[in-house]
């Protein structure tokens, strides 16, 4: 080759811009499409990883240690239970360190004996054991929990759930419930617990005022079980023999933290529905950015020929239009990386989540970005490096 | 041919041109077209419109290809060689000049002066200092950072002067560069080429005013694509 034409990195960068720089608005506009889809999907990836990692932090902090124990289906006719000794027998097992117990009580919770029987709000009645709360690491709202003393009188203590909906926000003006027939007294209110939600519906009384207020004396209808972690599994393993020896098949097991740990893994439809309309947003971006590309060549037709004349190559001037359009893409790209952290960011602070930006969510945005840039960039650039210099050259 | 020369004496040489473009009928832009420009020459072609005269000047400059015949650019033949190598005589070979100057918007003088090296691997420190040297060269050095649309449509044509000179080309092409200027403009314009051309530019400009093609050493009149008359022939009979 006699002569060469020549056209180096950093000038194709800069003849890309170029195209940017004397149409701005028009960039800008055009990859809104881009950032709008590349933020919806950061976001929502952000979001979904900050909220299952507030979770995970939650389990790190409330141990995945505890099993809770149930009776299961039996074969017969009659509903199985759990034998009364059950809890001695389970305490026997070496790594356990922990062991209590709740009873469902027959009966409603109002603010008063004048409100209609049917009205019960979903809010059950349990006797449990003093130890309940540290089984569950709960913590107190207000109040306090149940102790030796307390657990002998008509005091009673609410779930999160049951509290708001009897409306009681305080203990300090005693109020006071119409509770399975008799008055109790409200002494403390619990935060939610995360590893036995049903608790928080629950107003808990202790065993001995249930037998004394309430005439209770029904079996064990949960045992939480906490035990060293290390052994948690084969604690579990002997759990249903030691039980119930002559049914162990009559015993539920199971580990509390596995339900919210699938809950964490599982992403949930509105995570689906938001990532698909972010990448719908993202087409409808590609797709702008090849109608402005398109555009482009049609009204630079006389640049296009001056460059040629210029001594451009057929490939530089395909080259010029597709780092404009990878460059629009980019930009476009960028924005919305940053736009989707800024929406993560805010999210997490309103909600007080831990922040987690996955590196994927932005590097797939990074890439995706840019693919969409190169497709959409491609058929024009190609028109463009195809047009005849001469019919470029002559247009007015 | 009109006259046989050594070609490594010329800068250009069109031997037998034609150029049909396809169509029902085909058109023939230029029918066997044979003209040989020394290195020196201010050669003026005249004629009306769809005469030819910007298909010969695109033919020239390598922008399109003859349908036959050959262009011999310094001796070479352009003949069968690939888009990237006629790329590469355009950016160091050819300066063109345009009746719409073809300035880039939103970019300054300096730019769309550099902008005639970009193609020719020279850095961009590089075409910035030679692209300021030939603004002060052509009495614009006060008008560097100034954009298209802050200059006069004179200073504009000066600056694709500037654009088309920076690369130090074999000979310049310029169709009816004087088409948008005023009188003024263009008597200054036309200065502007004859001062060049004494300083050994090789220009070659299309037009269809005869004021401007008088200022010419020589004149080629194109009609129907065939050349009607060319002076260098008669001024050759004449001192023969």
């Amino acid at each position: 080759m006699l002569y060469r034409s020549r056209l180096n990195a950093s000038d194709i960068l800069r003849v890309g811009i170029s195209g940017l720089r004397t149409r701005k608005l028009r960039a800008v506009l055009s990859a809104l499409g881009i950032t709008i889809g590349i933020a919806a999907l950061v976001s929502i990836l952000g979001l979904s990883e900050s909220s299952r990692a507030d979770l995970m932090r939650d389990l790190d902090a409330l141990g995945t240690n505890l099993l809770t124990v149930r009776a299961g289906q039996g074969f017969g006719q009659n509903q199985p239970e759990i034998p009364e000794n059950a809890p001695l027998m389970i305490k026997r097992i070496a790594p356990v360190y922990e062991v209590s117990t709740v009873s469902r009580i027959p009966g409603s919770v109002f603010r008063n004996d004048i409100i209609d029987d049917g009205r019960t709000r979903g809010i059950t009645i349990l006797a449990a054991d003093l130890n309940l709360i540290a089984t569950q690491r709960g913590t107190i709202r207000d109040g306090k929990y149940l102790d030796a003393v307390s657990s002998e009188f008509p005091m009673v203590v609410l779930g999160s759930v049951a509290a708001e909906r009897l409306g009681i926000d305080t203990v300090s003006r005693h109020q006071k419930l119409w509770l399975g027939e008799q008055w109790f007294t409200v002494i403390g209110i619990l935060n939610p617990l995360t590893l036995a939600a049903d608790l928080d519906r629950s107003a808990i009384i202790g065993y001995g005022s249930a037998r004394q207020f309430l005439g209770h004396d029904s079996s064990i209808e949960v045992i939480y079980v906490r035990s060293y972690p290390e052994h948690v599994h084969d604690v579990r393993s002997v759990m249903a023999a030691t039980v119930n020896p002559g049914n162990p098949e009559e015993v539920m097991v199971s580990r509390a933290s596995d339900v919210l740990e699938a809950k964490a893994a599982a992403s949930n439809s509105f995570t689906n529905l938001f990532l698909g309309l972010g990448t719908v947003a993202l087409l409808v971006g590609g797709i702008g950015i090849a109608n402005v590309m398109v555009i482009a060549v049609i009204e630079r037709r006389n640049e296009i020929g001056l460059r040629r004349a210029l001594g451009a190559t057929k490939f530089h001037i395909g080259v010029q239009f597709l780092t404009e359009s990878l460059l629009l893409a980019s930009i476009g790209g960028i924005a919305g990386i940053l736009l989707g952290i800024f929406i993560t960011g805010i999210y997490a602070y309103i909600q007080d989540l831990y922040l987690v930006l996955p590196a994927y969510a932005i590097v797939s945005g990074m890439i995706s970005s840019m693919l969409i840039g190169g497709f959409a960039g491609f058929y024009p650039a190609l028109k463009a490096s195809n047009m005849s210099p001469t019919e470029a050259l002559r247009t007015k | 041919m009109a006259y046989n020369e050594n070609s490594s004496l010329l800068a250009l040489e069109l031997r037998d041109v034609s150029k049909v473009y396809p169509g029902t009928p085909p058109v023939e832009a230029l029918s066997n077209v044979s003209i040989s420009v020394r290195h020196g020459d201010f050669l003026g072609i005249i004629g009306a419109s769809g005469s030819g005269k910007s298909t010969l000047l695109h033919v020239v400059g390598t922008l399109t290809r003859p349908s036959s015949g050959s262009v011999l650019i310094n001796g070479i033949d352009t003949n069968g060689m690939s888009d990237s190598s006629l790329s590469g005589i355009r950016s160091s070979k050819v300066g063109f000049i345009f009746q719409d100057f073809f300035l880039l918007p939103g970019f300054s003088a300096l730019e769309n002066v550099a902008n005639g090296l970009l193609y020719s691997g020279v850095s961009s420190m590089e075409r910035n200092k030679r692209s300021i040297n030939i603004l002060e060269r052509i009495g614009l050095s006060n008008r560097l950072n100034h954009r298209p649309n802050e200059m006069s449509g004179g200073e504009q044509q000066r600056v694709a002067v500037a654009r088309a000179l920076v690369g130090n080309p074999s000979f310049i092409l310029a169709d009816e560069p004087t088409g948008n200027l005023d009188s003024s403009n263009t008597d200054s314009l036309m200065g502007l080429f004859s001062e060049l051309n004494s300083d050994g530019t090789t220009i070659i400009l299309i037009t269809h005013d005869l004021a401007v093609a008088k200022i010419c050493s020589r004149n080629i009149i194109m009609k129907d694509g065939e050349i009607e008359d060319d002076s260098q022939n008669t001024t050759y009979q004449r001192i023969d």
